[in-house]
């Protein structure tokens, strides 16, 4: 039998709990199990776990030699002998011992002045820039916001989620596992089971994820890019993640890349889609109708990510087009074209989609 | 380290070569050794001198300049500050000891350690060829009977913790004392701790634990039975519950393995080499902490899967440094 001795130290923990918890354990067994060796100094070994507080109790003690010599019959004569020579030499010693005194106060003290001045306000400058830190990540998406508000207001009518996720079903045909990154109210989810592709949600919301759930999907309460990283490789067959990418910072956005690849089974599809930034009433207004949005993504720069990481066949669609448009009804030549221009610039998609697979 | 001396005798004789023992200074009692100084009268240049370091001595100095192949047997040195603020005289001796080991690195042709942690020190003292071979024991010799004497002393007792080992600040019998209460508080009233162990070179140690002892209300619970014959040791293994061992310094120890020889549970401290002794065949204690330590013990004493498990793992430990495996090593890495 082999022994376990993780499992013999959690019980021997377990033991020791129980008997601080009885009582029997208490603060006699502690002082004796802390109890100094007596008649003597402490074992340099000992004072090297707390050697300022060491230093302090033995500055403090006198230098203690016994000059008696105990051998038998040499021994009176030793001792005399010893008398004499530290007699003859006292001054010379107390001279030199005077100024190492001095020396190793000064050097406790200057340690003792270091290890005490920088620590109290070392924490609290400490806890102050944390607390700014969190402040600060908060303030950029605007975490204080009543989200709730936010959402009756500004968030995406669910037929028109519906007709954006329709036009990828079709990669995702025949698909068993797939994963819908940000799964919200489970829109994507429900598409898939009507189409019959197996696929399961991850949404940081938990009032999503408990939204999802009663409409019976499957769906993980995580963020993203954690729940990637729980995966084993190759264990899903297709990645869906509507608008997640603009909610993350570049280099986020460049390990969840890296994290997809790893988890996607071989020549299975990641879709992910992002407002079209390229189109000016998007890149420059609508865009940022959502103060949680950290960074506009060109298609151009999306597309290199998934290439430099390492997807194949990738590809950028654009589709949702501008409600409002500029007439095209106007004379061919230089004024059709300078309209199309400004129609294509100010008024193009205002979503777009980059697709790729695992190679 | 005599027993290993005399074992390694044994083996040269078994293999045809004329082997004699030398001692600086040899225990009261102990024959079959000469004085080192023959050997500034007798070393030839075919000779291989294996010299046995655990403590400084001026005259290693002049042993590596005798003729003939010359290898180091590093047992290690106790590091100077756990002597320091107990005995000074030790303190010394033990940083002499690890400066000579310095100055003897390029003077021999071979540096063996006992363990690989020993082996690493030398690497680092300097020694350029360094081999690990473990102390070769004589198991045989161990097939003595136990001391009735002794036996029928501690039949009535209950709980016996047993360690065994020279009285030494490094072996931190102070710790054991401490444990104990912690012991009798929580989970046997009556337990007793059996020190077995000369404290002839670590008089102050002695005194200064067993006043540790008395102060704490230890002192019949407390047993230092001072250095025993074998057919006593053989009876305190036989008798104990469990082995335990907090030293924090070992080069190899021995007393664990012999622990393990008689059928006892092994709960040690991880330190220096006691892991790679140990080998798996006990309860490493990775911190120290006295409260876990005795838990540890008393669940290898409550526990008849546990208790089993480690004595079958300390069997087939004793079998790995079975005498005729070490001594086949010790022949390769000598070239013998």
């Amino acid at each position: 039998m082999a022994i376990d001795l993780d499992a013999v130290m959690a019980e021997v923990r377990e033991r020791v709990q129980a008997k601080r918890a009885s009582g029997a354990y208490g603060p006699d067994v502690d002082a004796a199990l802390r109890a100094p060796l007596p008649g003597g100094p402490a074992a340099l070994i000992d004072d090297l776990h707390d050697p300022l507080g060491s230093l302090a109790g033995l500055l403090a003690q006198p230098v203690e030699y016994d000059l008696r010599s105990r051998k038998r019959y040499v021994g009176r004569a030793i001792t005399a002998a010893r008398r004499v020579v530290i007699g003859l030499v006292r001054w010379w010693i107390n001279a030199i011992s005077e100024r190492q005194e001095r020396v190793n106060r000064l050097v406790a003290a200057a340690l003792q002045e270091q290890s005490a001045r920088p620590a109290p306000q070392f924490d609290a400058r400490l806890a102050r820039l944390e607390r700014e830190f969190q402040e600060r990540k908060g303030a950029e998406v605007a975490a204080n916001l009543h989200s709730v508000y936010f959402a009756a207001r500004f968030s995406g009518d669910e037929p028109v989620i519906r007709a954006q996720s329709e036009r990828f079903l079709e990669l995702f045909q025949g698909r068993r596992r797939v994963l819908d990154l940000g799964s919200g109210r489970g829109t994507f989810l429900e598409l898939a089971r009507d189409h019959g592709i197996g696929a399961y949600g991850v949404d940081l919301d938990h009032r999503m994820v408990e939204e999802a759930r009663s409409r019976g999907f499957e769906c993980v309460e995580s963020d993203a890019l954690a729940h990637l990283r729980s995966l084993e490789q190759g264990s899903v067959d297709g990645l869906y993640a509507r608008h997640i990418a603009e909610h993350v910072l570049p280099g986020e956005l460049v390990d969840l890349l890296r994290e997809c690849r790893r988890v996607l089974a071989a020549g299975a599809p990641v879709v992910m889609l992002t407002p079209n930034v390229a189109t000016l009433t998007v890149g420059a207004h609508t865009f940022w109708l959502d103060p949680s949005h950290r960074r506009p993504i060109p298609p151009e720069l999306f597309r290199f990510y998934l290439e430099v990481e390492g997807f194949r066949e990738v590809d950028v669609r654009s589709f949702e087009p501008s409600e409002l448009r500029l007439s095209e009804d106007v004379p061919e030549g230089a004024q059709l074209d300078n309209v199309r221009l400004l129609n294509e610039t100010l008024f193009g998609m205002r979503d777009y989609a980059v697709i790729g697979r695992q190679p | 380290m005599s027993n290993h001396v005399f074992a390694l005798e044994r083996q040269l004789r078994a293999w045809g070569h004329e082997p004699f023992s030398y001692a600086i200074e040899a225990k009261p009692g102990v024959t079959g050794v000469q004085p080192y100084r023959r050997l500034f009268r007798t070393a030839a240049a075919g000779d291989l001198l294996v010299l046995h370091f655990s403590m400084g001595h001026e005259v290693f100095d002049q042993l590596v300049k005798l003729p003939g192949r010359k290898v180091l047997v590093y047992h290690n040195v106790t590091p100077p500050e756990f002597f320091a603020g107990i005995n000074p005289h030790a303190a010394a001796f033990a940083q002499l000891g690890r400066s000579q080991l310095r100055s003897l690195a390029g003077t021999v042709d071979l540096a063996v350690g006992v363990s690989e942690y020993n082996r690493r020190e030398l690497e680092e003292a300097g020694f350029e060829r360094t081999a690990t071979v473990p102390i070769l024991i004589d198991w045989d010799a161990y097939d003595v009977p136990a001391d009735e004497g002794v036996l029928a002393a501690w039949s009535a007792a209950t709980t016996k913790l047993l360690f065994v080992g020279r009285i030494s600040p490094n072996k931190r019998h102070d710790d054991l004392i401490r444990m104990l209460t912690y012991y009798r508080a929580c989970i046997d009233p009556e337990a007793q701790l059996l020190l077995v162990g000369s404290y002839r070179d670590q008089p102050q140690y002695h005194a200064r634990v067993a006043s540790l002892a008395r102060e704490l209300g230890l002192a019949a619970a407390v047993t230092f039975t001072g250095s025993v014959p074998l057919p006593h040791l053989v009876a305190y293994y036989a008798t104990a519950s469990a082995f335990v061992s907090l030293s924090e310094h070992e080069g190899f120890g021995v007393p664990l393995l012999e622990a393990m020889r008689f059928r006892l549970p092994v709960v040690a401290y991880d330190a220096a080499a006691v892991g790679e002794t140990v080998g798996g065949a006990g309860i490493l204690l990775a911190r120290k902490d006295l409260a876990e330590a005795a838990e540890a013990c008393a669940l290898t004493i409550e526990r008849p899967p546990l208790r089993r498990a480690l004595i079958e793992a300390g069997e087939r430990r004793i079998a790995e440094l079975a005498t005729d495996l070490v001594a086949a090593r010790t022949r390769e890495v000598f070239a013998l």
